[in-house]
């Protein structure tokens, strides 16, 4: 276990130095030490843990990362630059913390509350960490010892927030190799709807550490549409949690857009507690060079009548790697599943490397669930077909790559979150058309 | 307008065509026949450039340049046209797209600037009527669950935004109701003209009744056997390719 005893130090090291926003409060201060409790036994997950058996937090653990960050030099309008939306709520944090002055949370429609966390803990006593398991290998327990801030989000009963709310998450250059630890709640109550979109990205070059979690609580028939996109510079570090408990009729749609860092991780975990809820995963990663991605997702059917929906494509080229790990959980009870998942590859480059792996447990006997996924590379037919009709082979190819991920855009109903993120998304295909 | 001398291609090392010898001049239509295995496929792909297709002796002058050193892209930009006998199906990438991507792959090689959207989108409604397109088509992926008269038909419509110099139509008759077939030759018919060409590939005369070419080649083990004009093609019909092995250059297996 000498390994893992390396791997903790830094962090255990900081969470005894640094004083934390909301520290004092004795709910608080008491989680906290459960988790470094946890973390200090625990560590960071080494290889042999089945879960992160393909990613490795070696280099991570040897990194050095700051937690102190300078005052930010950012203007208005470099967020305006890096933000999906033109129109939306925005809150910002940089380099881990809430910034005021950058954000746009005022005059919000009735019903609507978002708030920095640093200033909402008393809100959220109440679900936080309610939706994560502290216990499992990986780092909600360095995120929940070390949070700092991030944001809240609720919507009161039955209240259809029209305006998309984007929480953007920005490292600077100003810090370029700071660790944020970040815990992000939402809570949408009966008959609530939303749409949010995540956007971690970077502002000039950073080699920092990205720790996130996000929490979600979707009350009886509650509907979230939930966008995740990650395009932080190719020297950072990203690890993110995002997990749901759905109640009875709620509806959650995800979409998880991986394009950036240098090593990517994201642990996606709904939970079906009551009948007739749904959720939607669908995630699209592009990667190439060094990168590296690895996306567990884990959808748990836990009562009978609920449905899953999950369409990952990645496209990956030189030495870069990505990892799908799709697990779908039909517990005893949860008769009437109905689940479907899908995972697709396209390899670009003969070193790229996928590790894919759906994963069904099934223990109720009336339920349909289907899964499959494929590695393939440019078809060779359609290639010389486009060339035939006079584009050259490099917008041929990026053509082909871009109408192999299109579809998972193309389930985006929200028009101007499909133009935002594709813009992004064809800006990072490979060789550019 | 395409001078072939001598022509001689393999396939993974097996010689197909064995010595071709064709002159085509602006305006004509030149039908090539042949049966099965006779190398009417391999001719089509050497002239578009599929790669796995070797080219071991002999040359290929497109106005007076040897096609041989063009990727097939250059091929396509400066004005040649392979209308496919499989047309590869692109989930992802729609018709229209795909016909503007192509005309300004072309434009751009001319030296134009890129196709008006509005300008394009009239030229577009315009040729889809020449083959009887619905213009919901346009929206579609290409070829994504078309028939097979409908995946023809997206050839010529292709052919048609194109304009190409030299149109090279593989096989286009196959797989074709006597309906479709007809829409697929009057899109044909109403592209002849003065300064294009087209070399029809096609194992059946019936594609000739509709679309009447000038001069008519026999292909046969690698070599054209025999030249005339539409008559030949008639003679094919009453006796089969049997006949053709008698004629002196032909090599009986």
């Amino acid at each position: 276990m000498k390994q893992l005893t390396e791997i903790t130090t830094p962090f255990s090291e900081v969470a005894k130095s640094v004083s934390l926003p909301g520290a004092g409060l004795d709910w608080l201060d008491t989680l906290r030490q459960q988790a470094q409790g946890l973390f200090e036994r625990q560590g960071l997950p080494a290889k042999k843990v089945e879960d992160w058996k393909y990613t490795s937090l070696w280099q991570l653990s040897r990194e050095g990362f700051t937690h102190d960050a300078k005052a930010t030099t950012l203007q208005a309008s470099e967020v305006a630059d890096v933000a999906v939306l033109e129109d939306a709520y925005r809150i910002v944090i940089v380099d881990g913390g809430f910034n005021a002055e950058l954000s746009n949370v005022e005059g919000l429609e009735s019903g609507l509350t978002i708030k920095p966390m640093s200033a909402a803990w008393e809100q959220a006593e109440k679900l936080l960490g309610q939706q994560i398991d502290l216990d499992k290998p990986g780092l909600n327990a360095l995120n929940t010892m070390l949070m700092q801030d991030g944001a809240y989000i609720h919507v009161s009963a039955d209240s259809s927030i029209a305006k998309t709310i984007e929480l953007l998450v920005i490292s600077t250059a100003d810090n370029d190799r700071l660790a944020s630890h970040l815990r992000h709640l939402v809570h949408l109550e009966a008959g609530a709807k939303a749409t949010l979109v995540e956007n971690y990205v970077s502002v000039g070059e950073t080699q920092g550490f990205t720790n996130v979690v996000t929490e979600v609580n979707l009350a009886d028939n509650a509907s979230l549409n939930h966008f995740k996109l990650q395009h932080e510079s190719l020297g950072h570090y990203h690890i993110a949690t995002l997990a749901s408990r759905q109640a009875e009729g709620s509806q959650w749609h995800t979409n998880n857009i991986s394009l950036g860092s240098k090593l990517a991780r994201n642990d996606i975990h709904s939970q079906l507690l009551g009948e007739q809820s749904h959720v939607t995963l669908d995630g699209l990663y592009l990667v190439t060079g060094d990168q590296h991605v690895d996306n567990h997702t884990r959808i748990d059917h836990a009562v009978p009548n609920t449905t899953s929906d999950e369409v990952y494509k990645g496209v990956l080229d030189g030495k870069s790697h990505a990892v799908f790990n799709g697990k779908v959980f039909v517990h005893q009870d949860a008769q009437k599943t109905d689940s479907s998942q899908s995972n697709k590859n396209l390899l670009l480059s003969r070193s790229s490397e996928i590790d894919t792996k759906p994963e069904l447990e099934i223990y109720a006997d009336d339920v349909k669930c289907a899964h499959g996924s494929t590695v393939g590379q440019i078809d060779q037919q359609q290639l010389f077909f486009l060339r035939a009709r006079g584009l050259d082979e490099t917008a041929a190819r990026s053509l082909l790559t871009y109408a192999f991920a299109v579809d998972v855009l193309q389930r985006i109903k929200s028009e101007p979150i499909r133009q935002g993120l594709s813009n992004v998304i064809e800006k990072r295909l490979p060789k550019g058309a | 307008m395409l001078e072939i001398k001598n022509l001689h291609a393999s396939v993974e090392g097996k010689e197909i065509l064995r010595g071709i010898n064709l002159t085509v001049n602006p305006g004509e239509v030149h039908a090539i026949m042949g049966p099965n295995g006779a190398g009417k496929s391999t001719l089509s792909n050497v002239l578009a450039g599929r790669d796995g297709y070797e080219v071991t002796q002999g040359e290929i002058i497109y106005k007076g340049e040897n096609l041989m050193e063009l990727e097939p892209e250059e091929r396509a930009q400066r004005g040649v046209f392979l209308a496919f006998q499989y047309p590869v199906e692109i989930p992802g990438v729609s018709n229209i797209y795909l016909l503007k991507a192509a005309l300004n792959a072309v434009r751009k090689h001319q030296g134009l600037d890129e196709v008006d959207a509005i300008d394009f989108l009239n030229l577009v409604r315009e040729k889809m009527q020449l083959v009887k397109m619905d213009e919901q088509f346009l929206h579609r992926n290409v070829n994504e669950g078309f028939s097979g008269g409908e995946k023809k038909r997206n050839e010529i419509l292709q052919m048609a935004v194109l304009e190409p110099a030299l149109a090279i139509l593989d096989e286009t008759d196959s797989g074709l109701d006597i309906d479709a077939l007809r829409t697929v030759a009057e899109g044909v018919n109403a592209l002849r003209a003065e300064d294009r060409s087209i070399v029809m590939i096609t194992h059946y005369q019936r594609l000739l009744d509709h679309i009447v070419p000038d001069f008519v080649h026999v292909l046969s083990e690698g070599k054209i056997v025999k030249s005339g004009d539409k008559e030949l093609a008639k003679e094919l019909e009453k006796s089969g390719y049997s006949w053709v092995h008698d004629a002196p250059e032909g090599q009986t297996a």
